[in-house]
């Protein structure tokens, strides 16, 4: 009778404790991914700036650089996924197709101030110094370091319009550029 | 004299009846009790592979936006197992920028919602979205035991907050699909 007892006992306990430990098993898989650092500028709106007349036709400024409302353009949804951007603006002066050097009292050359805004706390501008005869037409500008990813439409503006030594304007179709890049601080340059 | 002897014999027989039968017959029969149990075992497989679903860059570098052609190869958990009547559970997290710690900034998100399904083991494959409020398809149930692979997929990527946010740039996003099997009465 008590070996019949002791049987009965172990029967009991042998289902008991290792189905418990073993009744659950888990298996884990890893995801991974990266997301490359981003700019891109919005197309800009208008893509072409006419300011039309240049030069006055009456008046005590005829011939010379006439007063041109300052222009806007838009760089809608521009945007950086990353901290640490910046806009670099470089404008190049409008200049005479005719590119022969004009006579003494002209210039072919018209000067401006381009302003990128609405990226960082200070605007990115750069004011061109092209001489009469259209040399040196170019210059650039920082703005400050945007400090988090940021997306927003990006302005231009393009004002004060000038022409070297107030001379007059010689005759012919006008043209400029203005480049607008948008990237990391560090490589802006 | 003969009569004498007889009678000896005959009270013999009558005061040992079990000794009497155990001399009728050269069989004798007993039962012995065998006990034995197998217990609830499950075993998740091994993972074969990579290990872990790579999905390279996440974005469009044109639009800064999730990529609409993310995928990776499914994951296998070969040789898995419960010895009796189970259930399959998958849950996921989402994918993290690691380094980005930072709330997003208005226009950014910095995780990737999907979908984690386990399938092999059930009729049902059991799946889980990291961007849904309940997962209800996330445990199956197999009413028999089984051995065999089990196929982890991932799918159904998307930005968490909106598809028209941009993902903030982050050499480690992170996510981890968790399958379980577990033994039930």
């Amino acid at each position: 009778m008590k070996r019949l007892v002791s049987l009965a006992l172990l029967a009991m306990a042998l289902p008991a404790a290792p189905a418990l430990a073993q009744s659950t098993a888990t298996g884990n898989v890893a995801i991974d991914g990266r997301v490359a650092p981003v700019c891109i500028l919005g197309d800009p709106n208008p893509a072409l700036v006419n300011l039309g007349q240049l030069s006055a036709s009456s008046g005590p400024r005829t011939g010379k650089i006439a007063t041109i409302t300052p222009q806007t353009v838009q760089l809608p949804a521009s945007f950086c996924n990353f901290a640490g951007s910046v806009v670099r603006v470089t404008a190049t002066a409008l200049t005479s197709s005719d590119t022969s050097v004009p006579q003494p009292g002209f210039s072919r050359a018209v000067n401006y101030t381009a302003t990128a805004t609405n990226w960082a706390a200070g605007a990115s501008t750069a004011t061109t110094n092209a001489l009469r005869d259209g040399t040196s037409p170019t210059a650039s500008g920082l703005g400050s370091t945007q400090p988090l990813p940021k997306i927003a439409d990006i302005a231009l503006t393009l004002s004060n319009f000038t022409a070297p030594g107030d001379l007059i304007l010689v005759a012919g179709t006008y043209n400029g550029t203005v480049v607008v890049t948008l990237g990391p601080a560090a490589v802006a340059d | 004299m003969m009569k004498r002897l007889t009678l000896p014999l005959a009270a013999l027989a009558l005061t040992l009846p079990g000794v009497a039968l155990a001399q009728a017959t050269d069989t004798s029969t007993k039962t012995v009790g065998i006990v034995g149990t197998v217990p609830q075992m499950c075993f998740a497989g091994t993972l074969t592979g990579s290990g872990s679903f790579d999905l390279g860059i996440l974005i469009d570098t044109t639009t800064g936006q999730l990529r609409n052609d993310l995928s990776a190869p499914a994951q296998m958990l070969v040789g898995s197992f419960c010895s009796s009547r189970s259930t399959i559970t998958v849950s996921a997290t989402p994918l993290v920028a690691q380094d980005f710690t930072a709330a997003a900034p208005n226009g950014f998100s910095r995780s990737v919602d999907y979908t984690a399904t386990a399938s092999g083991w059930t009729t049902t494959p059991a799946s889980f979205t990291t961007s849904a409020a309940s997962n209800p398809a996330a445990i199956q149930t197999r009413p028999t035991a089984f051995t065999g692979d089990i196929a982890v997929a991932i799918s159904g990527f998307a930005t968490t907050g909106g598809s028209s946010l941009r993902l903030v740039a982050d050499e480690d996003y992170r996510g981890l699909v968790t399958v379980t099997i577990a033994a039930v009465n």
